[in-house]
């Protein structure tokens, strides 16, 4: 497991932003850019959870059971479940949340054993998270906070780390990506922010520092339709074909929006029920209970 | 504390043949009058500092007098004492303390940076005339030395002020009998000053680092904002050049706004880290006056700020913002008191501290009084403080005495480290932690920095900050 993190090392393959390829890193491998969904290759794991153990560090509580879900490259997976099954807990150990501890299982991120790496290494190795309610960073401007985080990723790449004014252009770039107005990077990191523009100011983190796998955790809580579409179109345009998307919800609107190909149902701590779209329709019409019963 | 009542009388001539009597060993006149409890080490204080002075000036002589008079009933401050229960004043107790020489350093001193502001250097205490572009001053407004002061109606007008405050200490009684002048800044009534003054104290004179002599300086400043005038004041606390860090700066400044009237206040304090710097800001504010202070202060091995506000009609607005950072073996000591006497005042205060370092110390008290007729008063109060490393301590001591029924008054204290959920979403977006540390520490000084009025000075503020917190960037 050491020897694993041990290795981590920045690889051609190693592409944190796959979801918007800036222009300075145009020329990948063509073999990776095999779309992995595409029936001729067989396709690439991105994420390999095996029995994930996990308990809040402070209660002792165990709260996740033996999670076992594997994402391949391309690929759209939602997480349902009723409210304390565990699926924001799921998240968030992934990203390696300090409040959690892991006491069992494994969790390869691209080959590398994700658990032995800090949150920090997890976001540059390719994994994002959009936090259900982002904290306020009073003192802190976005657009600050995105050229230090766009840097460190620039800086793990061996990429020379750009300047505000350059980084500028780039910013409104994704900005508009975002349909986001530009007075949006003066002001603080979300610091009396609507609920809306949290989520916006989330995925335009997103679209910023692009990702190999983004969990959206509820990014859909709280936004009124239009909201919604916004946010769903926006994650549409900048995600390329072969990143992955994990999204936590409650509601169907967004899966409608982002086409999900696989849909799994937690219960417990556990992923109970894995289908497609169609399990959706189950769960409108029998609940939580009989679909995480039906294994 | 024992102080003695003193009444203001209007300035009599008959002072000017009133010779400070100096018979050793009892040199002073009132001796005979005061509380004997005279602290010898004080004694010998006084002693030094008047030989250190030319014979009085008229005008200063009343306020010597009574300095002197308080003087020598007040022992030294010890830990015993409430005002000085957290702080230290032992490495002063135990230096060799001598005044400052009595001619203003002919050292030249750094010219005025900019023509935004009027600038005037004072030099160990000693005004430096001229002021830098008067030509901007706006009729009647005078800013300049008491001694050179022409116009008798203001004379007496500053001489009011100078004696009318009477809830001072040790240290401000030091500096009525050590000031060698004093500054007056004078602006009539409905006069707007658009350029602000900014007031330069440079130390120049002072013991080698690690030597136990400390030169003292007595700097006093008077300001009087008539009514319905406004004013900006920046007092900036430095050092001339590097190599003389041993001193201690003793300053005084008060001042009464007018009715109606405005004082924005800047205060910055970054002397050496092994000077003393201790003092005292006396505000009268009449009604529906505002006064406004932003203070940041970082260095010296001791700082100590004692901030007293006196309302004296209704409809005042007072807003204090405090910065204070340990990154060494310090302490910064902010010591407030706002009495309201009258209705439907309205104060903010923010006092925020960072120590970074584990012999830091940061000490707080702020007191607001809400008397009897202050009815309405609407008074906010708060204090937050980061502590950074182990054994690096904080006393705060945040307090509201209400005695009126109908006010609104809130307080609050926190001292904690860095919020875990703040460090990791930098982490979470890939920001490693110390970076993230950094810049979630400057950000929360930031709060204060930004209330700062002039952007020159604000971002000069804002990366000597920087520096201070990180002191080796990348």
């Amino acid at each position: 497991m050491g020897l694993l993190s041990l290795t981590f090392h920045p690889s051609p393959a190693f592409n944190p932003s796959i979801f918007t390829l800036p222009p300075h890193r145009c020329h990948r491998p063509s073999s990776l850019a095999v779309r992995a969904t595409s029936a001729a290759g067989t396709p690439q794991p991105l994420l390999q959870v095996n029995d994930l153990r996990a308990k809040i560090l402070e209660s002792g509580v165990e709260i996740l059971h033996g999670v076992n879900l594997t994402v391949n490259e391309g690929e759209v997976h939602a997480i349902m479940g009723k409210n304390g099954s565990g699926k924001s807990t799921f998240a968030k150990v992934l990203v390696g949340h300090p409040d959690y501890e892991v006491t069992g299982g494994s969790v390869v991120f691209k080959g590398e054993n994700l658990l032995e790496m800090e949150p920090e290494e997890r976001s540059l190795a390719g994994l994002f998270m959009s936090f259900q309610s982002p904290v306020e960073i009073p003192g802190v401007s976005n657009d600050e906070f995105l050229v230090m985080a766009y840097n460190a990723r620039r800086r793990k790449l061996g990429l020379p780390e750009l300047g505000p004014l350059e980084c500028f252009s780039y910013l409104m770039e994704k900005l508009q990506l975002v349909n986001m107005k530009p007075d949006f990077l003066n002001r603080n990191v979300n610091e009396g922010f609507s609920g809306g523009e949290r989520k916006r100011n989330e995925i335009l983190q997103l679209a910023v520092l692009g990702a190999d796998l983004a969990i959206l955790d509820e990014i859909d809580s709280g936004l009124d339709v239009d909201a919604l579409r916004d946010v769903a179109n926006a994650v549409n345009r900048i995600r390329a074909p072969k990143n992955s998307l994990m999204m936590i919800t409650h509601y169907r609107r967004i899966l409608d929006l982002l086409n999900p190909t696989h849909v799994h149902v937690m219960d417990k701590g556990k992923i109970a029920r894995t289908g497609d779209i169609s399990i959706v329709e189950t769960i409108e019409t029998e609940g939580y209970e009989t679909v995480a019963a039906l294994t | 504390m024992s102080t003695v009542a003193f009444t203001p009388t209007p300035l009599n001539p008959s002072f000017n043949s009133h010779k400070f009597v100096r018979t050793k060993p009892n040199r002073f006149s009132l001796q005979s009058k005061a509380i004997v409890t005279s602290d010898p080490f004080v004694l010998e204080l006084a002693e030094t500092l008047e030989d250190s002075l030319p014979s009085s000036t008229a005008p200063l002589q009343k306020l010597r007098e009574a300095s002197s008079e308080s003087l020598l009933s007040t022992p030294w401050p010890s830990r015993r004492d409430e005002p000085f229960r957290f702080t230290d004043l032992s490495f002063l107790r135990y230096s060799n303390i001598l005044p400052v020489s009595q001619h203003p350093p002919t050292t030249t001193l750094p010219a005025a940076d900019s023509t935004s502001f009027l600038s005037l250097n004072i030099a160990d205490g000693h005004p430096v005339t001229p002021l830098s572009n008067s030509s901007q001053l706006p009729q009647g407004v005078y800013v300049g030395t008491l001694s050179a002061l022409a116009s008798t109606p203001i004379i007496d007008r500053v001489m009011e002020l100078m004696c009318a405050f009477d809830a001072g200490d040790l240290f401000w009684s030091i500096n009525g009998v050590g000031a060698p002048d004093a500054t007056v800044v004078y602006v009539p009534e409905g006069c707007r000053v658009e350029t602000p003054i900014y007031l330069r104290y440079l130390a120049v004179e002072g013991g080698a680092e690690g030597s136990k002599t400390m030169r003292m300086s007595n700097p006093r400043v008077v300001v009087v904002v008539e009514k319905g005038a406004e004013v900006g004041i920046i007092e900036e606390f430095s050092a001339a050049e590097e190599g003389n860090d041993c001193y201690w700066t003793n300053s005084a400044l008060e001042a009464v706004v007018g009715e109606g009237a405005k004082l924005t206040h800047s205060y910055i304090q970054n002397q050496s880290s092994s000077s003393a710097h201790i003092k005292w800001t006396s505000i009268r504010q009449e009604s529906s006056s505002t006064y406004e202070l932003t203070e940041i202060s970082t260095g010296g091995k001791l700082g100590r700020h004692n901030l007293h506000i006196q309302q004296l009609g209704p409809d005042t607005v007072t807003e204090l913002s405090t910065l204070h950072l340990s990154v060494g073996d310090q302490t910064q000591d902010l010591h407030s008191s706002l009495v309201l006497d009258h209705p439907r005042g309205y104060s903010r205060q923010l006092h925020k501290c960072i120590v970074a370092h584990s012999k830091g110390q940061a000490v707080f008290d702020g007191n607001i009084k809400v008397n009897r007729y202050a009815q309405q008063t609407d008074a906010g109060q708060l204090t937050r403080s980061l502590l950074l490393e182990p054994r690096a301590s904080i006393n705060v001591k945040p307090n509201l005495q209400i005695v009126a029924d109908d006010v609104k008054c809130s307080h609050g204290a926190a001292i904690s480290d860095l919020e875990e959920s703040q460090l990791l979403y930098f982490r979470a977006r890939g920001i490693d932690p110390k970076s993230a540390r950094r810049v979630l520490i400057f950000a929360f000084g930031g709060e204060v920095i930004e209330k700062l009025p002039y952007p020159s000075i604000r971002e000069r503020v804002r990366s000597q900050i920087k520096s201070l917190l990180d002191p080796s960037p990348k």
